[in-house]
């Protein structure tokens, strides 16, 4: 299991820059959202429409980034041994107002991985994804990266919660 | 129906048991076709309760028989396997092999009833490893820009439908209608293991990668494809 730590983009001037609406809640970032100079540049994990559907029906709302009638296109690679999960934006402000948001956000990935897992061995049963959030003090913005079994993903919110009001 | 089911529930566990008696290299050809030929016809019961269950809109029992319908499917693959070696023919018995390994997952996935498989599923991908040499394979990275739900037929995502969840005795699947290829990779451990190198050229000769036995040269050179479709690509299923 590894977690790793990386600065992040400042989410909301790249929104403003890109022409995205600008998350203020709950989001999910297209994999090259740093990078991307244009909007038609972006594109989604393959994770995320069923991420989304997992949310709608778990009463987990997402201010998506995505225009009204947008839709960006979504990659799928292999070359990860596992599900490639979405980068999820947390902002500050939810996650004051309600601090069990990403557990929960993340209590819903987990148990549908642990279904859709079953029959696949052992080795194989690894997810990775990332989450942002912006730091207390600073008020830059951080990605943590998790890469492990589905389990370890329970750890991800304190990890979280630690960086946030870190700097 | 529910005669019939009960019937069919008590008939399943014992037909399948009696099936995997044949499921080894020691038995005789004969036995394997026949037990093939036995769980053929129960899996056809099975879909003709399934069809009945899913009019009456029982989505539990309509799951659990789409369950029972890959057990059975798992072990003819199996059967197929064994039979295939038996006739010379290692990339058919691959091709069974990964069918029987993706049906006992959609088993287990589909209902509760097929959660026990654990160890059977475990004994498929021993054999993966005893029985045949280290396969390499392709794997494709792609741009998706429309892409369907295999339930309803809508956008995927759009809908409520989930990939790899049965619905009313269907799993979900994600249909890939407009996409582009970003990438191949060759890869050891790839999502689909039907997409594997079937042949190999060391400059002088052209190999099956799975018997070693060398292909015919002709073949190969009178083969009107371009480079890349001559690292032939197994990808039937």
């Amino acid at each position: 299991m590894s977690i790793q730590q990386y600065d992040y983009v400042d989410v909301e001037k790249k929104a403003q820059i890109l022409g995205c609406n600008i998350p203020t809640d709950l989001a999910l970032l297209p994999r090259n959202f740093e990078d991307a100079e244009f909007k038609d540049d972006l594109v989604h994990e393959d994770s995320v429409p069923t991420v989304r559907i997992l949310f709608r029906q778990n009463g987990i709302t997402e201010t998506s980034i995505e225009r009204d009638g947008e839709k960006y296109p979504q990659i799928s690679e292999k070359a990860f041994e596992g599900w490639i999960g979405p980068t999820i934006f947390v902002s500050f402000a939810l996650l004051n107002q309600n601090p069990h948001i990403l557990s929960v956000a993340l209590g819903v990935i987990s148990n549908y991985l642990t279904d859709i897992f079953r029959g696949i061995p052992q080795h194989q049963n690894k997810a990775s994804l990332n989450i942002v959030v912006q730091t207390t003090k600073k008020k830059t913005y951080k990605r943590i990266h998790y890469e492990g079994p589905i389990s370890g993903m329970e750890q991800i919110p304190n990890i979280i919660r630690e960086v946030s009001s870190s700097e | 129906m529910s005669k019939r089911l009960e019937g069919f529930r008590e008939e399943f566990p014992y037909a399948i048991a009696e099936s995997m008696k044949f499921c080894n290299a020691a038995r005789s050809r004969e036995f394997q076709v026949e037990a093939i030929q036995r769980l053929e016809i129960l899996k056809t019961r099975a879909s003709a309760l399934k069809t009945e269950i899913v009019a009456n809109k029982d989505e539990n029992l309509a799951n659990l028989l789409l369950s029972v319908e890959n057990m059975l499917q798992a072990v003819i693959s199996e059967l197929k396997m064994w039979v295939a070696f038996k006739d010379e023919d290692p990339s058919a018995a691959w091709t069974d092999l990964v069918g029987a390994q993706s049906a006992a997952s959609t088993a287990m996935r589909a209902h509760k009833i097929a959660a026990n498989l654990d160890a059977y599923i475990d004994r498929l991908h021993a054999l993966e490893h005893l029985l045949f040499p280290p396969q390499l394979f392709f794997s494709s990275g792609i741009i998706i820009k429309r892409s369907t739900c295999s339930i309803c037929g809508h956008e995927y995502g759009d809908c409520g439908h989930v990939k790899g969840k049965a619905y009313m005795g269907q799993m979900c699947g994600r249909i890939i209608k407009e996409c582009d290829l970003s990438e191949i990779s060759v890869v050891s451990n790839p999502a689909n293991k039907h997409c594997r190198v079937i042949s190999t050229n060391d400059g002088k000769v052209t190999r099956d990668f799975m018997t070693w036995r060398l292909i015919d040269e002709q073949v190969t050179k009178n083969s009107d494809v371009d480079d890349f479709k001559k690292v032939l690509m197994s990808n039937t299923k």
